[in-house]
């Protein structure tokens, strides 16, 4: 059996008090093995941009307990997080989230700023990782002068440049055309082909035919969890 | 992160938003530049009485009649005052009285004006010793010679003229050996000074001296003076002399308690010690009512930064999600905070000993040619101090406020 990377158990999320409150994810359990590639589907208010959030280390739940790595992050502080977020996890966004007049190149060494890794290791790090996304001829760009699809793949070399473990993705597709779509999901397939583990947030039925599994969220509740390779 | 890296992002946000960052930094720089111009300008009038009290007479102790003067009566009583007489002059030149008295010279004030052949001039016609003069102030005689000791004994009517008198009531044509009317007397005049200027604030051009005994039989007829001037033999025992003096004319006017006294003494150096202490106080003064600015200044760069926290709220999100810490994102906006003030006072010092200079020049032209440019290190070392710790104090509050966002609220902020 494979190493076991997540373990939920019995997640709830709630938002406000008394009678703005909003349960937004309410008892959820799962676990995700290394090497996986799941996408969460499920409609919009579904809650499942939430759990992804929780499963990310980006928001921390309200009740149930989650270990990543083997450690319940209660016993994380909040620097051993950040140190996680830099060292295990990549994010990709569906707004990309690139830092603006800046080039391609420092958007994708923004993760080593805050490593540990040697500055001299930087450029051929992120130029490594730039390659994986095909974007060698953009390196000098600023994000403003890239596609959107172009901005997704800085993104995802980003978020590849510290070397993850795993890689969460809200809706990455999400800005972005059927065609630019596709060649995006076809990186992110490759990289779990070659090991890493993603998790992916989306809407698309096509979209998630690249996933090994799918957990299908309304409500807050998880609906169905069905592998389908 | 390294600080280099804080200090390039800083330095890159603050050019994003040039003119907001220009405007926030002129705050600053104009707190600071006032400040500078007002240590420099209170360092250049320190300066300026330290060289009038070095260039001469540190040595120099007056002795005037009446009370100290704390208002314009008094000086009007002082100069009808009689409580030095020659009976002083004596007691004084005893070296078992004031043993460190080089010289004691007694002065007498004669108002009026002097005429020669039409032309009438008002100098300040002093009756003394014009060698005294010579001596002690290092103000030479152009033309012509002092009047002597026996000239003072023998009550001659004799005068050494001011380089401006002459000028005045003689024009270019020769003064040495013609008579000059004060008061209906009629005074030789012997000697001309150099043109010396002002010294110890005093013009001397527009002095007129006379021997002190003429004038007082002949212009003036009284028995008394206005100030008796004794030199020290150093400056190192002037307090000493001083307090000998003090001694002195206390015994021989019967005086136990020295708010009685029917004199007082002034010594160049305390006077100067007295101004310094007033230019200090005008300056610190002046300095902490321009700081106020300063704090508006920093209030605008607080406010800008709080701004640029939630413009960046995006930003602070996705660095804290690519494994920023609290403390590294409260570093660099503190930083952006620090660079600035910091800017700020850099240019605001340099602006500051620029136009301090200028106001130098300025003042050394038009109003007292010995005023010098002075700098001090020290307001270079405060204003960098002070800037620093305004960005400091006003960054933090933005600063731990950009620290404190969870990495998704920031994510999710439209």
């Amino acid at each position: 059996m494979a190493d076991k990377l997540i373990e939920a158990k019995n997640l709830r999320k709630v938002y406000g008090e008394a009678d703005a409150r909003t349960v937004a994810i309410d008892d959820i359990s799962l676990d995700i093995d290394k090497g996986d590639f799941v996408a969460i589907m499920g409609p919009s208010g579904s809650g499942k941009s939430t759990l992804l959030h929780i499963l990310a280390l980006l928001d921390k739940p309200t009740e149930g307990t989650y270990i990543f790595d083997g450690r319940s992050i209660d016993k994380y502080s909040e620097d051993e997080l950040a140190k996680l977020r830099n060292e295990k996890a990549g994010f990709v966004f569906q707004a990309f989230n690139l830092l603006p007049r800046t080039t391609v190149l420092e958007n994708v060494e923004l993760p080593l700023l805050y490593s540990d890794i040697k500055e001299s290791d930087w450029q051929e790090r992120a130029l490594k990782a730039i390659r994986i996304v095909n974007l060698e001829h953009r390196l000098k760009h600023e994000s403003a002068q890239l596609s959107g699809g172009e901005k997704q793949r800085v993104a995802i070399a980003r978020a590849l440049v510290n070397d993850p473990e795993i890689i969460f993705a809200d809706e990455p597709t999400g800005n972005l055309d059927t065609k630019a779509g596709k060649d995006l999901m076809e990186i992110v397939a490759n990289l779990n082909k070659e090991g890493k583990t993603i998790i992916l947030v989306t809407h698309e039925e096509e979209i998630a035919e690249y996933a090994k599994r799918i957990i299908r969220v309304r409500d807050g509740k998880l609906e169905s969890d069905t592998k389908t390779k | 992160m390294s600080i280099k890296h804080s200090i390039r992002i800083a330095f890159k946000a603050l050019k994003i938003n040039k003119s907001r960052s220009f405007l926030t930094i002129l705050g600053i720089l104009i707190g600071i530049t006032a400040i500078m111009m007002m240590m420099a300008l209170g360092r250049g009038a320190e300066d300026l009485i330290i060289g009038e009290i070095s260039s001469f007479g540190g040595e120099i102790i007056a002795i005037n009649p009446g009370q100290e003067p704390t208002g314009p009566t008094d000086i009007a009583g002082a100069l009808f005052a009689d409580s030095l007489k020659a009976r002083e002059v004596e007691l004084l030149r005893q070296k078992s009285n004031v043993p460190y008295a080089k010289e004691v010279q007694p002065f007498v004030m004669v108002p009026g004006s002097a005429s020669y052949e039409g032309e009438t001039y008002t100098p300040m016609i002093m009756g003394g010793s014009a060698d005294f003069f010579v001596r002690n102030f290092g103000i030479p005689i152009e033309e012509g010679n002092v009047f002597t000791e026996d000239d003072i004994k023998q009550k001659e009517n004799v005068a050494v003229l001011g380089h401006k008198v002459k000028k005045e009531l003689f024009g270019e044509s020769d003064a040495v050996g013609k008579y000059i009317k004060i008061k209906d007397q009629k005074f030789k005049v012997v000697g001309i000074f150099v043109e010396k200027g002002v010294v110890a604030f005093f013009n001397m051009d527009e002095l007129v001296i006379i021997p002190h005994t003429s004038a007082q039989s002949y212009i003036l007829g009284t028995n008394y003076y206005q100030e008796i001037d004794v030199i020290a033999e150093s400056a190192d025992v002037v307090y000493q002399t001083a307090a000998d003096i003090e001694r002195t004319l206390r015994e021989a006017h019967g005086i136990s308690d020295p708010d009685k006294d029917d004199f007082y003494v002034t010594t160049m150096q305390g006077a100067a010690e007295q101004i310094q202490t007033i230019i200090a106080t005008l300056t610190a003064f002046l300095s902490s009512v321009v700081a106020i600015a300063l704090v508006v200044g920093g209030v605008g760069v607080m406010n800008i930064m709080l701004v640029s926290v939630t413009e960046r709220t995006r930003e602070i999100g996705l660095r804290k999600a690519v494994g920023a810490t609290e403390k590294e994102i409260k570093q660099q906006f503190l930083l952006e905070a620090v660079l600035l003030t910091f800017i700020g006072g850099f240019v605001g010092i340099v602006l500051g000993g620029i136009l301090s200079f200028l106001v130098a020049l300025g003042l050394a032209q038009f109003v007292a040619s010995n005023w010098s440019f002075s700098f001090p290190f020290s307001a270079i070392l405060l204003g960098m101090g002070v800037t620093t710790l305004v960005g400091v104090v006003f960054g933090l509050y933005p600063a731990k406020k950009a620290a404190e966002r969870s990495p998704i609220d920031a994510l999710r902020y439209e």
